[in-house]
């Protein structure tokens, strides 16, 4: 087989941003990071600076196992919360593309509630 | 990969051009096909044909920033490096009362646009306020100090306040961008 594929899942909040690499199955993990690794402040984590690194970090590891190809997964939190992948997301996409790894599909899996639970912060709303 | 949203109906337009120029101009930027069902105001972007399919990723978000009330040539700046789009909905932060959004709309735009003006060149971000959001188009740092500026006004800050943050963001914003 000449080329390998994988899906690269990333997962971008406003406190974090998680990058993992799987296999075409999704069950095999063959690498992952996350912004609190490649960054010291916390403030940072989420940071699209972050993100690059991380991409960065993904895109070593996927070389090294001969992947060439990946498919994109990207979600924010979702449900209740915040429903778009910010600039944190796409700073991974970018770097991993740098890199001179080949992207196959970009797909939005941010899970989308058909009306579900309540947000947070009660009745009369967030009162600073 | 194909992706589907819904743009406001009176965006279409703007978004077709005379005799759909425009359309064929973001067609070729984008090296996709687009689809537009002006009754409905569904766009759908189609990239099989596409080699760069990160491009085709961000033509989505130029798509949106122009359902957003920006002018097709500000939207496709998204395509350059280094430039974010995002938006934000008013009534996160005000409730859902018409009369309220109205009010919190023109304080985000001032008296001849002088809140807007100020915000856009202090940060070198892009606004655009229409309906129920705020879309804002810039680079890294400007988008953090201009999403900032927005939430503050949003929540009730005076403009005065708002304008003193960014004057003191500014100077911070210079080094990250220049390195001095």
């Amino acid at each position: 087989m000449s080329e390998k594929w994988g899906i690269c899942h990333i997962y971008a909040s406003y406190n974090n941003i998680l990058v993992t690499l799987t296999d075409l199955t999704g069950a095999e993990t063959i690498a992952k990071c996350t912004g609190g690794m490649v960054v010291k402040a916390a403030k940072d984590e989420a940071s699209p600076f972050a993100a690059m690194r991380a991409g960065e970090v993904i895109a070593e590891k996927a070389r090294e196992k001969g992947m060439t190809n990946i498919h994109i997964k990207v979600r924010a939190p979702g449900g209740n919360g915040p429903s778009s992948p910010g600039p944190g997301a796409q700073g991974v996409i970018r770097s991993l593309s740098r890199a001179g790894l080949r992207i196959g599909r970009i797909e939005d899996v941010t899970p989308v509630p058909h009306d579900g639970t309540k947000p947070k912060g009660g009745k009369r709303g967030r009162r600073v | 990969m194909v992706y589907r949203f819904k743009i406001p109906q009176d965006r279409i337009g703007v978004m077709i051009g005379k005799q759909g120029e425009v359309l064929k101009i973001l067609e070729e930027r984008g090296k996709v096909r687009i689809e537009v069902e002006s009754g409905s105001g569904e766009v759908t972007i189609f990239d099989e044909d596409s080699t760069d399919t990160y491009l085709s990723y961000r033509m989505r978000d130029v798509l949106k920033a122009i359902g957003r009330g920006f002018s097709p040539e500000n939207a496709l700046r998204l395509l350059e490096d280094e430039m974010y789009y995002e938006e934000y909905d008013i009534r996160d932060h005000v409730g859902r009362s018409g009369k309220r959004i109205q009010q919190v709309r023109s304080r985000l735009i001032g008296t001849d646009g002088k809140t807007r003006r100020l915000i856009e060149e202090l940060t070198d971000c892009m606004l655009s306020i229409k309906g129920n959001t705020v879309a804002i188009i810039g680079d890294l740092e400007g988008l953090k100090v201009a999403t900032k500026a927005v939430t503050m006004i949003l929540s009730g800050s005076e403009h005065s306040t708002v304008y003193t943050f960014m004057e003191r963001k500014r100077k911070d914003l210079k080094i990250s961008r220049w390195g001095f």
